[in-house]
């Protein structure tokens, strides 16, 4: 790099009135045109020169119903894909019926970002320390992908391919994010590290979300963030405890399988070794909390 | 070019605006309200906080065509002629920055913060402005006239 | 003391500009017809520039201007006479990563950027070498021709005898500390707006801390007359040293495409650009040998320390001389001997910043000293204060072996203030352990010196003008940075004069009109440019005593002003306001115009970088501080809950100024301490941003509270001593040994983050058990 830039490149802007006009732009532009929800991801892309090929951004923003918030008490909650976080995190539904995702979006950048970024912006962003990810893994979201041709059913499980990359294809939106309704008796912590108290990327998230029948746990479910080229589910943590009861022992294995599962890189930001060892803090810390909510 | 019509400061206005030139450039450049500060260019520091539609945002993160139709407040919009917005008033009396370049942004993010929370606790004051960075004052008086303004305001 | 607007709290003098968002910084100034400047730099870290093509460049349509180094002449600025080796850009070879090569004025700044992307320059690579002690090593890369052995700065100095004081020493330890790449992160990037008037002068708004330093290199650079060069000093957006105190790329490419076309050109760092290549704090490794009898008493301290000083000497030779000369203060030490090496590497140049030099050195120590009392059985502060050196009785100088003299010390007082203080005395009370935390309490006693004194031209002045209806100027060189100087010598310039604080209006430095200062740094403003203002204040005042005593038929002597109003000492009802005695003096005859002037007087003596002897500044601050936080012994998260700072700087003149000053000077040695750090990879920085580069935010700061520690130094004007740095290099040292306190461990390098205490925990077997 040989200079630091204060502007943007050119594009052109558009403001699609519909959904279907939005995909009808995608679609033929293609990798040249990049949709634009909160923007709080892509301008500093665009800034450091990383979209070379940008020609349109498609603002999806003036889409009616796009930002909608909804709950069903059994399809579970859908969050439109330019809702904000802010909008997100205050909602009411998400307050009673997902308090986990909640909390987890709370701890992203800050109030001016919040405002305006978008969940579906996060998880497109696809960083693997997306702190949203962790806990739309644990809770098994389904994302609503649209092109022109049609729509696909996506488990989050199957979206993320490696740092920065998803399944999304250049003509497709994630339209919706669907989580689908908490079973009863179902328990979930997201816990993030970072050397601050705020504005830093986790340097490692975990989410733990466990079902329980009577004493034993029935479904387990354990997401890492910032440790692999992607957000991931510990399965081997997971069986660990399935069919167990939450114990300190049980706990301890899961936590030690999450830990020795987990491959993270050496970066600026953390050493391999010391993201593994706090893999094993957290997932212990996120599973002893849920042991004590339970209680 | 694109067209927008955003009112700043209470006062409408017709513009011809770059498609990919930010509403910072727009406030500052088009408009030449300098209070707007440019601290980081990308969503970090705070320093270009403006509040739109009711909401504090980073300016250099909303592309100008973005502003179409809103209303924007920035700094120079709280003052009544002489008289400061009580935000303003609790900062100058207690001493709530050094340099100033934060401050602005700062004022603010408080704004925006005791509109939606009227009495925060010191916990909700340092939440409510982690976007916002302060090398010079160690926040420590930013807090402070937080509090005072959050009395001005209720009193 | 019953002053009348000394010591009030009062809100700064610009408090309203920037409460409204009128303040304007260098980057709100335009001027029609201007151009905008972007600086193209390299993408290589140590290099021969064997050719630079700008062919393709100034071909783009809008592009008025293209600047290489060639335009420049061969022209170098450096500190000294001696270390000239820094060039407006890249002159043959670049010898850091994204050093500046070319500069391009275009219509906007869109286009500017576009054009340096068109700009060929062709690189030979060379060799480079990132580490100070593997720069110093025989074969390593050259990177100045002058300095063959990457030695750019080289002090060796021995008071007393070291050799035999250890001998006869009961303990003797010797460790190695190590401060980390830091900068200044203030917020407003670097920017100026510059016009060259084809009749052959300069006028630039730039955000300086020492617009004098940068009118003398522009006047230089261009071969003006100082007289032809204006710098008008808007609002400044933070400075803390280094690379405001000096100049950048962008301000010679904006000035020399000014003069190429004709036209204004203004020129803004992003915050990436700066973060990645301005001057910041040099890191400094210590090797430290440090001796003490039975009872804790200081025998000797030996001190090597190896400094990565970047690519460019730039004010090395000071940040040297000071890592060395303040090492007796504030604790007794009759046995020193310093070797210091500020040695070149292909990293950004390191440079001054706040706390320049003594904090490198003060942390090493002060921790030392704590090690040496811990192994002696000795509380913390008991031995401090056994070593602490006393305040001189009034009228005596206190002299340390290489003539640095105190005439006020209040180290014992600050000490006996923490050690009183609950967050002391009741530590033993107060929870050790909660869950997985552990809390500690640790402290440090360290000296800054204010009043600092450099070589070259370092007087300042200062002039007062007395308007008819009794309004007050002063005009001063002394900049604002954000410390509040502009208050503090208003608040001097009214109480000299007798006046109320608001009938002062002080005017921003304009080269053109303001006399001369050297500038913000080393805490020298409210003491030198604060003793010219009182001085000048003092010029006026006689002539307004004159002019009444000639009223009143009775002597200058007889009358006092206070608050604006002018009376008899020994009849207060016999009064007049000051506006009338003002019009009565000014319209004496056909008019009169009253002015005073005054300079700077002390500080005449030069440094001896040589020797290390003599005063580095005109008095010192001494700080005490104590500092609570708790330990995730699991993540090594830190959160500090308490700074305690008792603080001597004489007497606080604006009292909301300087505790602001400490509290943000300690929340910055706080990130310094446990957050900040540069990571470099073969000369390349991996953080520079905001996210990366972890500043401390509204989250992560302690509640802090202040003492304040009189001891009205009689050189300082009221009392005053610095207020500027004390705070932020007893930050680290009081961070660190509460760090020990939490972990039973010491650390030695700094910044302590999660990881490396974890790391330290483990290796102590004190980690949780897997």
């Amino acid at each position: 790099m040989t200079t630091f830039y204060r502007r943007l490149t050119r594009f052109d802007y558009l403001q699609p009135a519909s959904l279907d006009e939005a995909l009808s732009m995608l679609g033929s532009y293609k990798g040249d045109a990049k949709p634009l929800a909160g923007g709080t991801d892509l301008i500093p892309q665009i800034k450091g020169r990383e979209m070379a090929a940008l020609r349109v951004v498609v603002d999806l923003k003036a889409i009616p119903g796009l930002d909608a918030i909804t709950y069903d008490a059994t399809k579970g909650l859908s969050i439109g894909a330019t809702a904000t976080v802010t909008a997100v995190e205050r909602s009411p539904l998400v307050r009673q019926y997902y308090p986990m995702l909640a909390n987890a979006l709370t701890t992203m950048a800050s109030p001016q970002v919040r405002n305006r970024a978008t969940i579906t912006g996060n998880i497109c962003s696809a960083v693997p320390s997306a702190d949203s990810a962790p806990t739309l893994l644990a809770m098994e979201a389904i994302l609503r992908l649209q092109n022109q041709k049609g729509e696909r059913l996506v488990p989050i499980t199957q979206f993320f391919t490696g740092p920065r990359q998803t399944v999304l294809a250049n003509d497709e939106l994630i339209t919706e994010i669907r989580i689908p309704v908490p079973p009863p008796k179902s328990h979930g912590v997201y816990l993030k590290l970072s050397p601050r108290k705020s504005m830093d990327l986790a340097v490692v998230g975990v989410a733990a979300f466990v079902v329980r029948e009577g004493e034993t746990c029935k479904d387990v479910r354990i997401a890492l963030g910032a440790v692999a080229p992607t957000p991931i589910r510990e399965a081997r943590a997971e069986s660990a405890l399935l069919g167990k009861k939450l114990t300190d022992e049980s706990i301890a294995e899961a936590a030690g399988a999450a830990s020795s599962e987990c491959r993270p890189i050496d970066d600026h930001r953390a050493a391999r070794e010391y993201r593994c060892d706090m893999v094993y803090v957290l997932t212990k810390r996120a599973l002893t909390q849920i042991k004590e909510e339970a209680l | 070019m694109k067209e927008i019509r955003i009112t700043v400061n209470g006062k409408p206005y017709e513009l011809s605006v770059r498609p990919h030139a930010t509403l910072l450039e727009v406030i500052r450049e088009g408009l030449g309200l300098t209070g707007t500060k440019e601290g980081c260019g990308v969503g970090e520091c705070g320093a270009c906080t403006v509040i739109m539609n009711g909401k504090s945002v980073n300016a250099c993160l909303v592309l100008a065509p973005e502003a179409d139709g809103k209303e924007i407040t920035t700094i120079e919009g709280l003052a009544n002629g002489d008289k400061l917005d009580p935000i303003q008033q609790a900062f100058y009396e207690i001493g709530g920055l050094q340099c100033g370049f934060c401050t602005p942004g700062m004022i603010m993010s408080t704004k925006a913060l005791l509109a939606d929370n009227p009495e925060p606790s010191d916990q909700e004051i340092r939440k409510g402005l982690e976007g916002n960075f302060c090398r010079c004052t160690g926040y420590t008086k930013i807090f402070e006239s937080v509090r005072e303004a959050s009395r001005k305001s209720r009193g | 003391m019953d002053y009348a607007v000394i010591g009030q709290r009062v809100p700064r003098v610009d408090a309203r500009e920037k409460v409204t968002g009128a303040a304007k910084y260098a980057a709100d100034y335009s001027l029609p017809d201007m151009l905008w400047c972007k600086v193209l730099r390299s993408p290589v870290v140590h290099a021969k520039i064997l050719n630079i093509d700008t062919s393709k460049a100034e071909r783009l349509p809008g592009v008025r201007a293209v600047i290489t180094a060639r335009d420049f002449g061969g022209w170098t600025w450096g500190f000294m006479a001696t270390t000239r080796d820094e060039p407006p850009l890249a002159m043959g070879k670049v010898r850091y990563l994204h050093e500046a090569v070319a500069g391009v004025a275009a219509i906007d700044e869109e286009i500017a950027e576009e054009a340096t992307e068109l700009i060929k320059v062709d690189y030979e690579e060379l060799p480079g070498v990132f580490d100070p002690e593997e720069a110093m090593k025989v074969g390593a890369p050259v990177i100045h021709d002058y300095r063959p052995n990457n030695v750019s700065v080289e002090y060796h100095w021995n008071y007393g005898d070291v050799g035999k004081a250890f001998a006869e020493s009961y303990i003797v330890r010797e460790d190695r500390f190590k401060t980390g790449r830091v900068t200044k992160g203030y917020l407003e990037p670097p920017a100026s707006l510059a016009y060259y008037d084809p009749s052959g002068s300069i006028t630039v708004w730039p955000a300086k801390q020492s617009p004098y330093f940068h009118y003398r290199h522009l006047a230089a650079c261009f071969r003006l007359p100082l007289s032809k060069v204006r710098v008008v000093q808007p609002f400044i957006g933070g400075a803390f040293g280094g690379t405001k105190n000096d100049s950048v790329a962008g301000d010679f490419c904006a000035v020399m495409a000014s003069k190429k076309t004709g036209k204004p050109v203004k020129f803004v760092y992003s915050q990436e650009e700066e973060l990645s290549t301005s001057k910041r704090r040099h890191s400094m490794i210590t090797y430290s040998k440090m001796g003490a009898t039975k009872d804790g008493l200081l025998t000797a301290v030996q001190a090597k320390v190896i400094a990565e000083g970047g690519a460019y000497t730039a004010i090395g030779p000071l940040s040297m001389y000071l890592a060395g000369s303040s090492i007796p203060i504030p604790y007794k030490l009759e046995n020193f001997k310093y070797d210091g090496y500020r040695v070149f590497t292909n990293n950004p140049v390191c440079a001054a910043m706040r706390g320049h030099g003594i904090t490198h050195t003060r942390f090493a120590h002060d921790l030392q000293m704590e090690m040496i009392a811990e192994e002696l059985g000795i509380d913390f502060i008991e031995m401090r204060l056994r070593n602490a050196i006393d305040n001189p009785k009034p009228g005596t100088v206190y002299r340390t072996v290489n003539d640095v003299t105190l005439k006020t010390c209040g180290m014992k007082e600050a000490l006996t203030a923490i050690k009183e203080d609950p967050i002391w005395a009741q530590r033993e009370h107060t929870p050790k352990k909660v869950g997985s935390t552990s809390f500690g309490v640790g402290i440090s006693g360290t000296a800054y010196s204010g009043g600092a004194r450099q070589l070259g031209h370092q007087a300042c002045g200062a002039v007062i003008r007395l308007c008819e209806d009794g309004s007050v100027n002063l005009l001063t060189g002394a900049t604002d940075c954000g410390q509040g100087s502009d208050t503090v010598l208003c608040m001097i310039a009214a109480e000299e004069l007798g006046v109320k604080l608001d009938d002062v209006v002080i005017k921003r430095v304009d080269t053109a009109y303001t006399p001369c200062d050297p500038g913000s740094y080393g805490s020298r403003v409210t003491l030198l440019a604060g003793q010219a203002t009182q001085i000048a204040a003092a010029e006026v005042k006689k002539q307004l005593l004159e002019a009444a005593a000639k009223t009143w038929s009775i002597k200058p002597e007889d009358i006092q002003i206070r608050n604006s109003v002018v009376s008899l000492k020994s009849n207060p009802d016999k009064t007049m306001t000051f506006e009338n005695l003002a019009k009565l003096a000014c319209y004496s005859g056909s008019g009169a115009v009253i002015l005073g002037k005054g300079y700077s007087s002390y500080g005449l003596e030069p440094l001896d970088f040589k020797t290390g002897s003599g005063n580095s500044g005109t008095s010192y601050s001494f700080t005490a501080q104590a500092t609570r936080l708790g330990i995730d012994l699991e993540t090594g998260h830190t959160t500090v809950t308490d700074f305690l700072i008792a603080h001597d700087c004489g007497r606080p003149l604006n009292p909301i100024g300087a505790e602001t000053q400490n509290e943000g000077g300690a929340v910055q040695g706080l990130g310094q301490a446990i957050y900040e750090e540069f990571v470099m990879k073969r000369g390349e920085t991996l953080n520079p941003t905001f996210l990366d580069y972890k500043m401390p935010r509204s989250m992560d700061v302690p509640d802090i509270r202040i003492i304040d520690i009189i001891t009205d130094d009689p050189d300082g004007p009221y009392g005053a001593k610095e207020a500027s740095e004390g705070s932020h290099v007893s930050a680290p040292p009081s961070v660190i040994s509460a760090i020990h306190d939490a972990t039973g461990i010491w650390f030695k390098e700094q910044p302590v983050t999660p990881e490396k205490i974890v790391k330290a925990l483990k290796e102590a077997g004190k980690w949780m058990k897997k």
